[in-house]
């Protein structure tokens, strides 16, 4: 945790509430955008990256210190989509990937569009777990001992639900985006 | 090292999570097999590919969403997490505290069955229908025998069952009116205790240990 950060807790906790929102600002993006290829719905995004500030504020005192504020974030955020986030997505119902979209070109909205389709499609090929793991670590770029706290499971289960993620994403590209691979053959 | 071992750790090798000597093992290996060289280049474009698309979208707040949002959650109060009693010891404490003690009891009941000796086996042997001695009295001896006052009746009183009134009836013989006895010797094989009881007929017993 930075310095910058460590003062806004302390403000928080000291009664300066409206500290709370340059601390967790830059980090709405990832959150909601998470909560989205979690669920893949936005108003169910919403929900999840709402709870998981809720919850931050609520237990910021219970926060230690020494570990990365993004991965206690990460970790909320996880255990907000665990236990409001699955039920959704598994009724099949989530799907939106249209809706968003802010690029302006339109060459550039197809590829866009054509990119997510691809991202969307390869999720959902996988496990609820091998998701989580796979866009800790290979979206977002966490550690493999990053991803195992933020998920509460050892980093042995991290690589074992990575190797499967990746080995399941590249069969998926291979039979449904064969473009993607085209230039190793 | 042969492919079917190094395909497993291809997808952690494309995304650089294997430690460094496995992965030059693992590369090394790759230089000379055109098949699982390909796999991993099909698993670095796939990753790459991936990150790309990922990279192109982000979702965010409408401002006023996320103003609004902000002023709901400064409505709450921040503090601890409320930890629960039970709640404080992880689950998997609570299972490895039960295999444990699960265990334990296991190999108690198993080391008990083989470690402990056979229970003691009791030599017996039995003297039956003696002729009682006519000066004998059990129960007086006894009671004698512990001080008690003289006046204190010693025999237990019983009604008188059917062989008794057949015996009545038959009237007056020394033979079938005189006590018989039997008596009986355990003698354990582990302590050479032994244990001396004699019985009346009417099961008034004497216990003598020796």
């Amino acid at each position: 945790m930075d310095e910058k950060e460590a003062r806004l807790v302390e403000l928080v906790l000291g009664g300066r509430t409206e500290a709370f929102e340059p601390l967790v600002t830059p980090y709405r993006k990832l959150l909601l955008t998470l909560a989205y290829r979690l669920c893949r719905n936005v108003e169910e995004a919403k929900e999840i990256s709402q709870e998981t500030l809720m919850r931050a504020f609520r237990y910021l005192g219970s926060f230690d210190r020494k570990r990365s504020f993004k991965n206690w974030l990460l970790q909320i955020e996880m255990n907000v989509w665990r236990s409001l986030g699955e039920r959704a997505a598994d009724e099949g119902t989530l799907r939106e990937l249209a809706t968003r979209n802010t690029l302006e070109d339109p060459q550039e909205q197809l590829a866009g569009k054509e990119a997510r389709e691809m991202l969307f499609s390869c999720l959902d090929g996988l496990s609820p777990r091998e998701r989580e793991v796979f866009l800790l670590r290979d979206i977002e770029g966490r550690s493999v001992k990053e991803t195992a706290g933020v998920l509460r499971t050892s980093a042995i289960s991290v690589r074992v639900h990575l190797s499967r993620a990746r080995d399941k994403i590249r069969k998926l590209i291979k039979e449904r985006f064969p473009d993607l691979l085209e230039g190793l053959r | 090292m042969n492919c079917s071992r190094v395909r497993k750790t291809l997808p952690l090798l494309a995304g650089t999570d294997l430690p460094a000597g496995k992965a030059r093992r693992i590369e090394k290996h790759l230089e000379g097999c055109s098949s699982c060289r390909k796999e991993v280049e099909e698993l670095r474009a796939a990753l790459a590919g991936i990150r790309a698309a990922a990279g192109r979208e982000a979702l965010d707040w409408p401002e006023g969403e996320w103003k609004g949002l902000m002023a709901r959650v400064r409505s709450g109060k921040p503090g601890p997490r409320p930890v629960p009693v039970f709640g404080a010891i992880p689950r998997k404490a609570w299972a490895t505290g039960f295999i444990i003690v699960l265990a334990l009891g296991i190999a108690a009941l198993i080391l008990r069955t083989i470690l402990s000796p056979p229970a003691p086996s009791l030599l017996s042997e039995t003297v039956t229908a003696t002729a009682a001695q006519p000066s004998r009295d059990l129960m007086k001896d006894e009671v004698l025998s512990r001080g008690y006052p003289q006046d204190v009746p010693f025999r237990i009183r019983r009604e008188q069952g059917a062989l008794d009134r057949t015996v009545l009836a038959a009237g007056h013989s020394p033979e079938k009116t005189r006590q018989d006895l039997m008596s009986m010797t355990l003698v354990s094989q582990e302590t050479g205790l032994r244990v001396h009881w004699t019985f009346n007929r009417n099961f008034e017993w004497e216990e003598k240990k020796q």
